[in-house]
């Protein structure tokens, strides 16, 4: 059975039902939790301290705090919008990840529902000539004596155009034997009745046997033969402008399709964070997360953003403590910090740090790097630095490590008095 | 020293406090006592968030020792400072090493930063004696930069 015999109206009429039914919560009986309610707001909430990053995914300091305030407000009865406008008080509108609902961002919102409304209405009014050529006495307008020839020859053309279409869907096997023969038998008798200015010619037949219950045979399937030099002109003149409506429909269509793939294709491509998908959500388990927040503290550290890469891998150690990652980062960024601003307490919790991610991952050479450099430079402790270089060697790290290390690697033998393994680069 | 902020004069940043009534100020100190800054205070109050951890904070931190002290001579301004994701053992380490004497306040839940819509250290602001927020200011400063933001406020009548 054909689209074309089913309700259309009602075929829309249940899909926007249904599309309202659903997307209005019908079915969500319960009011949500607090904690709901929370976990909403903290998504639109921009991290104070972070790029591009909700609350409710930033481990950061400042994010607990905001998560906590948030929580606080909504058990206390706030509504969402006096939690944000308490935010949006602090810090300004761009603390809230959506859009404003205000102002040129409201276009953000407001501009897809005018284009599904837009695209209603083209709907319906697509429909509505459907249905009125489609009932009742369909070619009422063209009889009579005052009937406008053009007019006319206009709609031979659409009934003529129509049985061919019928004809190549019928072959093709998208139409079935009863409903072809009665679209067949009703243009056919349109065209008769358009009365004896219709005079057509069978150019073409089409005799086929697709199956024991339907045989078809002569069908007009070329246009109007009028002879009518004014009608043929303006025959001319629609079907070039169909075609020149067609083009713009085509040359539209490649439009749209090029511009949304200039919108999907960077948004698919751009690097994402684990567990992070194309539309920016992000759905982590827990060692997922501890790697998003690893990458994020290098990058920031990668930055020169030295104090943030620390606050950002204090936070990793709150919840791991004993992460030799974290612990090694953390420790060598106290160390460079401490150096800098003549820090006795900082240098102090570096070495700890460097030696407890040592313990924590006897294999990571990152910690044994970073804790032989520290005992070679601030406590000069070269045997110590060299054993520390000697595992770090044996951890297999990237030959642009070993590279980048070779000075005080050699430095570290050198003093100590021990040969120089030969892994190690000369300046 | 690294320098990860642009010079103060061009980091004076927008915030929807300023101009506003200041949050209030009260908690504990590092030193275990309890601190309220009255609403007017009758003078200028340069409120700075930091931590010991923080580079620009450590550029900075010179400087803020040399304004308080050249404010407690003339009794116009005077400074708090709000420890910003530090421990406050390591801040007030952090502090005796500058020799700071102004109130220091811990804020270990993050609320007086939060109320003020901090987002990084160091992060100072500058209240009117009317108790109005007349500057935010999101990167190192000097004393001479806070003399000009008072200078300014006063010009517009605060």
């Amino acid at each position: 059975m054909r689209i074309r015999h089913f309700p259309l109206w009602t075929v829309l009429g249940v899909t926007l039902v249904v599309a309202l039914v659903i997307g209005g919560g019908v079915f969500s009986s319960a009011p949500p939790t607090n904690a709901q309610r929370a976990a909403s707001i903290e998504a639109v909430i921009r991290c104070p301290s972070c790029q591009e990053l909700s609350v409710a995914d930033s481990t950061a300091p400042i994010a607990i705090t905001v998560r906590a305030t948030i929580r606080h407000q909504v058990d206390q009865g706030k509504s969402d919008q006096q939690i944000k406008d308490y935010l949006v008080a602090r810090y300004g509108s761009v603390i809230v990840l959506e859009p404003s609902t205000s102002g040129w961002s409201a276009l953000v919102w407001v501009l897809p529902i005018a284009g599904g409304l837009v695209g209603i209405a083209v709907l319906v009014v697509v429909l509505v000539r459907r249905r009125q050529r489609g009932s009742g006495d369909l070619d009422a307008d063209v009889r009579g004596p005052s009937v406008d020839p053009v007019v006319l020859a206009e709609r031979r053309h659409f009934l003529t155009q129509s049985l061919a279409d019928a004809d190549a869907e019928f072959l093709a096997g998208d139409l079935e034997d009863g409903d072809y023969l009665a679209l067949r038998q009703r243009d056919l008798g349109r065209l008769a009745a358009l009365g004896p200015a219709m005079a057509t010619t069978t150019a073409s037949t089409v005799t086929t046997t697709r199956s024991a219950s339907a045989t078809v045979s002569t069908l007009p399937a070329t246009a109007v033969a009028d002879s009518d030099p004014v009608l043929e002109s303006h025959e001319r003149q629609s079907s070039a402008r169909r075609r020149g409506r067609n083009r713009w429909f085509l040359f539209g269509s490649i439009g749209c399709f090029v511009a949304a793939l200039a919108v999907a294709v960077p948004l698919f491509a751009q690097p994402r964070l684990p567990g992070q998908t194309a539309s920016g959500s992000v759905s982590l388990s827990p060692s997922q997360q501890l790697a998003r927040s690893l990458d994020q503290a290098a990058a920031v550290e990668n930055a020169g953003q030295l104090g943030q890469a620390a606050q950002l891998y204090q936070a990793v150690l709150t919840s791991h403590p004993d992460n030799e990652v974290a612990l090694a980062q953390l420790g060598w960024l106290e160390y460079r910090i401490g150096r800098q601003g003549a820090s006795p307490s900082l240098i102090s919790d570096a070495r700890v740090k460097l030696s407890q991610a040592v313990n924590s991952n006897p294999g990571d050479y990152a910690a044994h790097l970073y804790l032989g450099t520290f005992m070679l430079q601030q406590e000069g402790n070269a045997s110590g630095a060299a054993d520390q270089f000697t595992l770090f060697l044996t951890s297999k790290p990237p030959g642009a490590v070993v590279a980048q290390a070779a000075s005080v690697l050699r430095q570290a033998y050198a003093t100590a008095g021990r040969p120089i393994p030969s892994g190690i680069p000369t300046a | 020293m690294l320098a990860t902020r642009p010079p103060a004069a061009v980091v004076e940043v927008q915030s929807p406090l300023v101009g506003k009534q200041a949050p209030t100020i009260h908690g504990t100190t590092a030193d275990g006592s309890t601190f309220v800054l009255p609403r007017q205070t009758g003078n200028f109050v340069v409120v700075n968030f930091f931590a010991s951890w923080c580079p620009p904070c450590q550029t900075e931190g010179p400087e803020l020792v040399k304004f308080a002290f050249q404010h407690s001579q003339s009794g116009d301004a005077r400074m708090i400072s709000v420890i910003f994701e530090d421990t406050t053992p390591a801040a007030r380490s952090y502090q005796a090493t500058l020799g700071t004497t102004w109130p220091t306040l811990a804020d270990p839940g993050g609320g007086l930063a939060l109320s003020f819509g901090v987002r990084a250290p160091p992060s100072t602001f500058l209240i009117a004696p009317d108790g109005r927020v007349v500057a935010y200011i999101v990167a190192p400063v000097t004393a001479a930069d806070l003399d000009q933001l008072i200078a300014r406020a006063k010009a517009t009548g605060a």
